[in-house]
């Protein structure tokens, strides 16, 4: 072992925590169980994945919505417009 | 003219912009039994031509329709008794028709039914830039207003190739 | 051997005291998160983690020493997972830290701001080659112990290893600092 290495076994020579920390670890093992959330990347990740979801969804519904709303409107015009045709063709009066 | 008096100008004219005339129908949908109130301006339109299926004939031929449409706006109302609605209510949107733009092509009336239907044009540079439905039953009334270079081929061939849920025609009512 | 084979079954009866595994543990269990981290208050997170860790599996560990391959095992996993989540790596502007003093010839290795110096730099190195310097001038653990427990093969272990110390002894003598202290 050369000196680098002799240098670095000292440099990261074990430590010890703060005083108390293995009575603190038993207390929270005897704790009731809790779920610590901390912020992770891949729960932003996820989130941001099912606002997109979410938001792709939405368009969806909004496009399907919109999509009834057309067809409806034109069937309504549809029907008016036979009317129209079938009475222009038939014996009723028909001004023009 | 002031800018108050302007900006109070345009907060009335710009909504009409997009329809062609005022419908003056709202109070009617108090006393229908069944209204549909649509307004469906030019983007609207295109965002739903996007949800509609071009291996559908019916739909396709809707989606081309509407490409052109700059909107459809329509009211169509349903009353359980005759009388609901005056012949002044009717006329408060024929009156507006009477504009040199618009152009009146067809007017059918039944006496055995009661039911009338006109169809306007609105022409500005010797083209087509709106249609105007007015249809009216005892018990019911439609206004239809659809804006843009309407291609009228298409729109009449409508009529007959709709595979959607039927809408309930007014029946044939005899005048007693 | 194996540090696992040197484990060897003890028998599932055999029960783990965990208050005494955390008291035997703990300097080696937050020794690998500092060094790893280089932040005291971070590495005592991730312990206290790894400890809790310990608590719930307790009854799979079939012996003292499984468990301290275990906890070496996660410890490392747990603060690679918590540098990841930094999204930090320690960037060691030199010029930042003090001038080591020269070391006279034949004294004995121990230099405080050398040490200081050593433990950034090791703290900088990337993921897997700082675990293994860890493993390995932490815990003097052989190249074919650490690739045991970083489910590594040796060779990328001593790979680490070499590529590491080269790295150091660079920017060490980059710094003027050189075999014996402070070489001018």
């Amino acid at each position: 072992m050369d000196w680098l290495e002799q240098e670095l076994k000292v440099a990261l020579e074990r430590k010890a925590p703060s005083a108390g920390f293995a009575e603190r670890v038993r207390a929270a093992a005897r704790a009731p169980q809790r779920r610590w959330w901390k912020p992770r990347p891949w729960m932003a990740a996820a989130a941001m994945l099912l606002v997109a979801f979410g938001s792709f969804e939405y368009r969806e519904y909004r496009g399907r919505q919109a999509k009834q709303r057309v067809l409806l409107a034109l069937r309504i015009t549809a029907v008016k417009l036979h009317y129209i045709q079938q009475h222009a063709r038939g014996s009723s009066e028909v001004h023009q | 003219m002031t800018r108050r008096a302007w900006l109070t100008l345009c907060a009335f004219v710009l909504p009409l912009a997009a329809q062609q005339f005022q419908f003056h129908l709202e109070h009617l949908a108090a006393k229908a039994s069944d209204a549909v109130d649509l307004s469906l301006n030019g983007p609207t339109l295109q965002f739903a031509a996007k949800f509609l299926d071009g291996d559908d004939p019916d739909e396709a031929r809707v989606k081309k329709l509407i490409t052109s449409i700059d909107g459809i706006y329509i009211k169509h109302f349903e009353f359980k008794r005759e009388g609901a609605y005056s012949p002044a209510d009717v006329e408060s949107v024929r009156s507006q028709l009477k504009a040199p733009e618009w152009s009146r092509i067809v007017g059918i009336s039944s006496a055995e039914d009661g039911e009338n239907a006109e169809v306007y044009v609105r022409a500005e540079n010797k083209k087509i830039s709106g249609v105007a439905i007015i249809a009216t039953a005892p018990k019911d009334l439609t206004v239809v207003n659809i804006v843009g270079p309407v291609d009228m081929d298409a729109l009449a061939e409508l009529s007959g190739h709709f595979g959607l849920p039927h809408l309930k025609e007014s029946k044939p009512t005899r005048r007693m | 051997m194996t540090v696992l084979e040197q484990a060897g079954p003890q028998g599932a009866s055999a029960t783990l005291d965990f208050g005494g595994l955390v008291e035997e543990h703990q300097s080696m269990v937050f020794s690998v998160a500092y060094h790893f981290l280089h932040d005291r208050a971070a590495a005592e997170e991730v312990a206290q983690e790894v400890f809790l860790s310990l608590h719930k599996h307790l009854a799979d560990l079939q012996s003292t020493a499984h468990a301290a391959f275990w906890l070496r095992r996660v410890a490392v996993q747990r603060s690679l997972d918590e540098a990841r989540r930094r999204k930090r790596r320690p960037q060691v502007p030199l010029e930042a830290v003090p001038e080591p003093v020269a070391r006279p010839a034949g004294a004995a290795p121990g230099d405080p701001l050398l040490g200081a110096t050593l433990r950034r730099l090791v703290a900088s190195l990337p993921e897997a080659p700082r675990a293994v310097m860890i493993l390995r001038y932490q815990e003097d653990l052989d190249p074919s112990q650490i690739a045991e427990i970083l489910r590594m093969p040796v060779g990328t272990v001593k790979s680490h290893l070499q590529r590491s110390l080269a790295l150091l002894r660079e920017k060490l003598q980059r710094r003027g600092v050189g075999e014996f202290g402070w070489t001018g």
